[in-house]
């Protein structure tokens, strides 16, 4: 799995599409979990899962545990990773950088910011490149940490 | 030579960027063209400190909008910093006539003027597109317009500078994914 991270309207789509052309993109549904995406997989073409952001905003005020969400998405990244391995196709996620500015005043909001940056820890923990993506350029992370 | 160099608030972008034009015009006169309108004690204050830091070997041409202008008043060859395009997009939507399509149409003849003629222009910028943004359009409309000269500047500029504390990051020179 790679995983493509960079701020808003920093080229992210524009990244994926010129490197993955033939792939199907998978928009999350509010309310379906992750390994939903898997639906998107078809023998040997790429699967390119983006609006995760969306995803989580959609269902914060339905989530009650937010560990509980976290275990559920590492536990599908695992399941979504597989399934593109059995069907020979490569397995793109896109993640938002959000977490560069100040912390919200509204407590769910604040919230959203912590379950996308874990999201994309957990994800990047799984990925086998991570890519910066920053004004149109792109960067790989080496992410030895 | 075009150089852009962005990062966070008070993250030393503009210091970069001024070594960066010293290095690049040796003995040369050096420009500065500022964008900021001072309308305000806290503006001045921020121009004045900025002014203190460049020292006197520098020339500086004044333009809320008409960076075209202020270019083309620099001679052939000579190394001008361009400070800064986030103040300059937000008197492109709020203070002038222009349409996006127009400024991004005048920031891409300004740098290829500055290509033509040999300078080396160093551009600064604002990264603030990796916040929680506020969930209102006008907000989204400034960002999206801010992040459309950035693309324009990251594929002309022969080098792209972050600064974090101080620290330039190079990502033009970086090898691409295959």
């Amino acid at each position: 799995m790679q995983l493509f991270i960079g701020g808003a309207r920093a080229g992210k789509h524009d990244a994926v599409a010129a490197r993955f052309p033939q792939a199907t993109w998978w928009r999350l549904t509010p309310g379906q979990r992750l390994i939903s995406a898997a639906d998107g997989l078809v023998g040997g073409t790429p699967l390119v899962v983006d609006g995760v952001f969306d995803w989580l905003a959609a269902s914060i005020d339905q989530l009650q545990d937010d560990d509980e969400a976290r275990r559920q998405w590492q536990d599908d990244l695992q399941r979504l990773t597989h399934a593109a391995q059995t069907n020979d196709a490569a397995l793109v996620i896109i993640v938002n950088e959000i977490g560069r500015g100040i912390v919200p005043m509204e407590r769910n909001e604040r919230r959203l910011r912590d379950l996308n940056g874990w999201f994309s820890q957990d994800a990047a923990a799984q990925a086998e490149q991570v890519w910066y993506v920053r004004h149109g350029l792109v960067m790989a992370l080496d992410g030895q940490n | 030579m075009i150089v852009f160099v962005s990062g966070g608030a008070r993250s030393g972008k503009s210091d970069v960027a001024e070594q960066c034009v010293k290095r690049l015009s040796a003995d040369k006169p050096r420009y500065y063209i500022a964008t900021a309108s001072v309308y305000d004690g806290e503006m001045a204050e921020r121009v004045a400190r900025h002014q203190a830091s460049r020292g006197a070997q520098w020339q500086t041409l004044e333009a809320p909008l008409a960076i075209d202008q202020a270019v083309a008043q620099v001679p052939d060859g000579h190394g001008t910093l361009l400070d800064c395009l986030t103040l300059w997009a937000s008197q492109v939507l709020y203070a002038s006539e222009l349409s996006e399509e127009a400024g991004t149409a005048l920031l891409a003849s300004t740098l290829h003027d500055a290509r033509v003629r040999g300078l080396s222009l160093v551009v600064v910028s604002n990264d603030i597109n990796e916040d929680l943004l506020p969930d209102n359009a006008e907000t989204w409309r400034y960002v999206a317009f801010l992040q459309r000269l950035h693309y324009l500047l990251a594929a002309e500029a022969d080098s792209v500078l972050e600064v974090v504390a101080g620290c330039a990051i190079e990502w033009k020179l970086v090898k691409e994914p295959q």
